[in-house]
């Protein structure tokens, strides 16, 4: 300590001097040093939680932004087309010219696919003109000189190009609406060409080779619009005027707006999970400090003792907390770091075709400071736990009269009151989701909460029927392992509340997840078994995308086997802040409506209703928000301009999470003024195997087509990996907190067995040999998780019911409630296999530990 | 120079059902320079006794002052400040921390008063050197001998230049040559700097060392050596 001879700067905080406290915590580290690193390691696996889960639920949105900015530029206005074949580029010129408007950029975007030597990749196909540097956007800044390197070919983000395996110069095969084409790669570009949109899924053409690529020239979809200081409100009227009530006049950040509302019920679903998950981390943090107490506890009577007053004592206890909390909580987020890189860096497909999200990862400072607070705010709440000792009543040496080891001791009062409070949390979580679903996500984080509270109650019935059993049956390792149990109550009690909450949090996502998945499973099997054959453009996902391959219905139909051929159709339509999925089926189809759909209305009566023109099945989140029941009227802003439609039935948004509209394919022809479709259903005749069927197809269309030919099946298996793409973040965060809880398992196991060598020594010392030690070990340990998996297990199948019960009401997912029991045994057993697993074989070296320790002191 | 002063000090505990008399009506008066020995088997009160000096536990009856002023009706953070500036206390047990060094064992009670490290040493240093533990300021607990750690207890005690001190069996752990030692040292120091000295023990050797010894039996007070308690005792 030679600096501190040399340092005369010594603050004094609560009556300590930091020099003083300084001096403090380094002895306790020098002696608990594995136990500080194991508390530590507990603390940073809760903080790595927190953080991993945060990030993953904000990176999507933020990288949106980031992406939209940097096309956008300074535009403030922009003209929309209300359908994929866009509007004449002609009205760019007249836009140009109304007052007010400094520039007019058209842009024309389609869904597509690049194909390279190492892959494929589904993106859009943006084509921009040289006007678009008038907006100054930082991914269009360069684009005056680039439009020269891009003349006659397309730009590949340097993350694309490097996902594919395409160069500079070589060539990509680009599938857009139904046509295929071998494309020059003319650059790679990077960050510094177009800024955050090298990391998203653009593929950039100049605007003439775009629309001959697309199958649509002399078309855009887009006109962004840059307006000359305050002329924005002239400039919008004009706009309106040229729209003549067929497009859509939006604010230029509109589509971040629309990405939110598209992401909103994913990131209601994802922010339950995270809130359990958040809430799971910070406890795990806790309790991992928690084992620490009763050595906390002892280190404040001795400093009592020396007349270390309550103020003092609190500043030692408080330094100490943030000492540790702040370190072990850096490492959490470093940990949590690479989680989310590793984990969470993945595009959902079904959103890349409709927005142009990146995969860039968005770490905030928020989302640090957030992990880093819980992280020290878990380590001070507990740390400060042996303040209690420094309540009035109790006297200053009072931890070291206790049954047992100093400071284990957990009171009856203590177990009833937890309980009692475990109960009153019980009900206002109940309450809470009853009264109104959308407080779910505080009742996910009030029965993580509940979770401990059981826990002291349970472990106090738990010993006592085995001390039942001791006295009535069996032999004498029960018997000590009672008496070990009970002599380091508190430790066991926090060894059960980490076990409880692992498997509450797993269950009650791990269950709400499953739940959805089956249901969005249910509905995809359904839709796509009504037709033995599907024929799709190859991007196509969501029927959104389609295709202009002339004949192409009349060469299927023409197939030997084929019994009949039905076109479907569909578009995204922009309205109001959602980006509605447009569907369209023959009249009297049975896909119109899928009894697995259905929310409100009659099955018969709405395909019947849907038959008709003018009638379309809503989503009921659609359905909420305009106030619509079934035959209530409402009006849709079509390509053909304000069109009426009666709600013939409200169904789930199926799968599209901003909401879904179904109409029959003759209103949707006749308003969105297309006949293309976006999938072709094939019917068979009897005789012909779905197999045959699309064999024969595929030597109809020729081995060049870019259409895909799938059985019911193979289209079912496809759709649903691409279905559980838009869950991919429940399904990190659900596997994630597995096994983060397996982790602070093994770390609190680690401790709790560390703490114990001095006791084994103690009953080694006494005659007990190795094997009795290590099976008494055990027993203490598989007893502290049976209480610990039965508590959780309980609380995180309530979780799991209301979950579902909060996805279904106010996310309009399906998510049908069952129990699942190989879910909660696959957990159970993961959990309980990974802690058994870590206790054996440090149990077993524990066990051996030599009795002269028990000499020590 | 102040005497503590015992009148009539009782403390009870509870448990099993049954209410224990563990000091029943205890008084005795230590004058500065004095150093009393308890003397009294395990149970019968002593430490409980030496903890009421030291304000560590309360009296549930009678009053404990010292130097005029009554320690019964501190609150808990003048007791505190009393334990810190006024009393040094001998555990039976050390209660050292064990990752500390000697030096910083020996300084724990200074920076409790705001001492900078270096000003704490340098008033606990010369103690430790006058226990004969020079060579071993930088040991810690772990590396040093029960009679070595029980020196170390007793530098702590002594640091902060204590007006009372309080001695909870410093020799139960120790042979008895270091006994001597420890016996001899604690005396002198209480002579030296007259204050105060109260030492608890069940070892009648120890009574050569001080002024005065009473015997404690089921919480009550007698004036000198209870032979007949010596003989009946174990050991």
């Amino acid at each position: 300590m030679k600096w501190a001879r040399r340092v005369s700067f010594n603050p004094t905080v609560l009556g300590m001097g930091v020099q003083g406290l300084y001096a403090i915590y380094r002895e306790r580290w020098r002696y608990y040093r594995a136990l500080e690193l194991m508390a530590g390691a507990g603390i940073a696996i809760g903080v790595s939680l927190v953080f991993g889960v945060l990030v993953a639920n904000s990176s999507i949105l933020g990288s949106t932004r980031e992406a939209i900015d940097a096309v956008n530029g300074t535009a403030s206005l922009q003209l929309v087309a209300r359908s994929p074949h866009g509007f004449d580029q002609g009205l760019t010129q007249r836009v140009a010219e109304l007052p007010g408007v400094q520039t007019a950029a058209p842009i024309l975007r389609e869904s597509a696919v690049i194909e390279g030597p190492h892959g494929r990749m589904l993106g859009q196909l943006v084509g921009v003109s040289p006007r678009i540097v008038g907006l100054q956007g930082s991914a269009t800044k360069d684009l005056g000189a680039g439009a020269q390197l891009l003349q006659g070919g397309v730009g590949l983000p340097a993350g694309v190009a490097n996902t594919i395996g395409a160069h500079t110069e070589g060539k990509a095969r680009l599938l857009v609406n139904g046509i295929a084409h071998v494309v020059q790669v003319r650059a790679a570009l990077d960050a510094g060409a177009i800024g955050s949109l090298a990391a998203s899924r653009v593929i950039v053409a100049l605007l003439g080779p775009a629309q001959t690529l697309a199958g649509e020239p002399g078309r855009v979809t887009q006109i962004l619009v840059k307006a000359y200081p305050g002329k924005d409100r002239q400039v919008e009227a004009g706009l309106r005027r040229l729209a003549a009530g067929q497009l859509n006049i939006e604010p230029a950040n509109h589509e971040l707006e629309l990405a939110q509302t598209a992401l909103k019920p994913t990131n209601q679903s994802t922010s339950l999970f995270a809130a359990i998950s958040l809430m799971v981390g910070f406890l795990l943090a806790l309790n991992a400090i928690l084992l620490t107490v009763p050595d906390r506890r002892l280190e404040v009577a001795e400093l009592r003792e020396q007349g270390y007053d309550s103020r003092q004592v609190i500043a030692v206890l408080g330094s100490q907390a943030l000492v540790l909390g702040i370190a072990a909580s850096l490492a959490g987020v470093l940990l949590g770091s690479i989680l989310a890189h590793t984990i969470f860096d993945e595009v959902p497909n079904y959103l890349a075709t409709a927005f142009p999200i990146t995969g860039h990862q968005q770490v905030s400072l928020l989302a640090v400071l957030v992990a880093m607070s819980c992280g020290v705010l878990a380590t001070l709440v507990a740390s400060m736990w042996p303040i209690l000792d420094l309540r009035k009543s109790r006297e200053i040496d009072a931890v070291l009269q206790e049954p047992g080891e100093p400071g284990q001791s957990i009171g009856d009062d203590i177990a009833l009151n937890a309980a009692l409070l475990g109960v009153v949390i019980l009900v206002l979580a109940t309450l809470m989701v009853l009264v109104n679903s959308g407080l779910m996500i505080l009742g996910g984080v009030a029965l993580a909460f509940a979770a401990p509270c059981f826990v002291p109650i349970l472990f106090r019935a738990a010993t006592g029927v085995l001390c039942h059993i001791a006295r009535n049956y069996h032999g004498k390792m029960v018997a000590i392992a009672t008496i070990e149990l009970e002599a380091t109550a508190t430790r066991s009690v926090a060894l059960a509340s980490i076990t409880a909450l692992a498997i509450y949090g797993s269950i009650a996502v791990g269950g709400a997840r499953t739940d959805l998945i089956g249901g969005i499973d249910k509905g995809i099997s359904q839709e796509w078994n009504t037709a033995a054959v599907w024929v799709t453009p190859d991007q196509n996902i969501f029927d959104t995308d389609s295709f202009r391959v002339p004949g192409v219905t009349a060469t299927i139909a023409s197939v030997p086997g084929i019994a009949s051929v039905t076109a479907h159709q569909g578009a995204f339509l922009d309205v109001g802040t959602e980006r509605l999925w447009i569907r369209a089926a023959p009249p009297g189809n049975a896909s119109m409506i899928l009894s697995s759909e259905l929310r409100q209305g009659d099955l018969a009566r709405g395909r019947a209703l849907m038959a008709q023109d003018g009638w379309a099945a809503v989503s009921s989140g659609f359905a909420g928000e305009e106030g619509l029941h079934v035959g209530s009227p409402f009006t849709l802003p079509t390509p053909s301009g304000p069109t009426r439609f009666n709600v013939a039935a409200i169904t789930t948004n199926i799968g599209w999470p901003p909401g879904t509209i179904t109409l029959n394919t003759r209103d949707y022809s006749h308003y969105w003024q297309t006949t293309d479709p976006t999938t072709l259903a094939v019917d068979l005749k009897p005789g012909t195997t779905p197999a045959a069927g699309v064999r024969a197809i595929r030597r109809a269309l020729g081995g060049t087509s870019p259409l895909r030919v799938q059985t019911s099946a193979e289209r079912i298996a496809e759709v649903k990996i691409i279905g559980r793409q838009g869950l991919s973040v429940l399904g990190d965060i659900s596997n994630l907190l597995l096994l983060i809880s397996a982790l602070a398992l093994a770390a609190a196991l680690s401790t709790t067995i560390y703490q114990r060598r001095g006791r084994l020594a103690s009953l080694k010392a006494q005659g007990f040999d190795r094997l009795q030690l290590w099976r008494g070990v055990l027993i203490e340990s598989a007893v502290v998780l049976s209480i610990g998996c039965l508590d959780g297990a309980i609380l995180g199948l309530y979780g799991h019911a209301l979950a579902d019960r909060y996805l279904r009401v106010s996310t309009s997912f399906p998510a049908p409630f069952s129990v699942g029991p190989v879910q909660v045994i696959l957990t159970l057993a993961i959990v309980l296999g990974i802690s058994l697993a870590v206790l054996a074989v440090p149990g077993y070296s524990a066990a051996g530990v030599p009795p002269e320790l028990s000499f020590q002191e | 120079m102040s005497t503590l002063e015992l009148g009539e000090v009782v403390k009870r505990y509870e448990g099993g059902g049954e209410t224990v008399n563990a000091v029943d009506g205890v008084s005795l008066s230590v004058a500065p320079g004095e150093f009393v020995a308890l003397y009294g088997p395990s149970g019968s009160g002593k430490t409980t006794l030496l903890m009421m000096a030291a304000t560590i536990k309360r009296p549930d009856a009678g009053s404990i002052t010292f130097g005029g002023r009554e320690l019964a009706s501190l609150t808990k953070r003048e007791s505190a400040r009393f334990r810190r500036e006024t009393v040094g206390i001998v555990f039976q047990s050390f209660h050292l921390m064990q990752g500390a060094s000697a030096l910083d064992n020996a300084s724990l009670k200074l920076f409790a008063l705001n001492m900078r490290l270096g000003e704490a040493h340098d008033m606990a240093r010369p103690w430790l050197e006058r226990l004969g533990l020079g060579h071993r300021l930088n040991h810690k607990p772990s590396e040093m001998s029960m009679g070595e750690r029980q020196r170390v207890s007793i530098a702590r005690a002594l640091a902060n230049k204590p007006r009372l001190l309080l001695a909870d069996e410093p020799t139960g752990n120790l042979d008895s040559r270091r006994s001597r030692e420890v016996l001899g040292l604690l005396s002198e120091i209480c002579a030296e700097e007259n204050i105060p000295a109260v030492l608890v023990t069940h070892d009648p050797q120890a009574t050569a060392f001080v002024t005065r010894v009473h015997t404690l039996r089921d919480g009550t007070l007698s004036d000198g050596l209870d032979l007949d308690l010596h003989t009946s005792m174990p050991g």
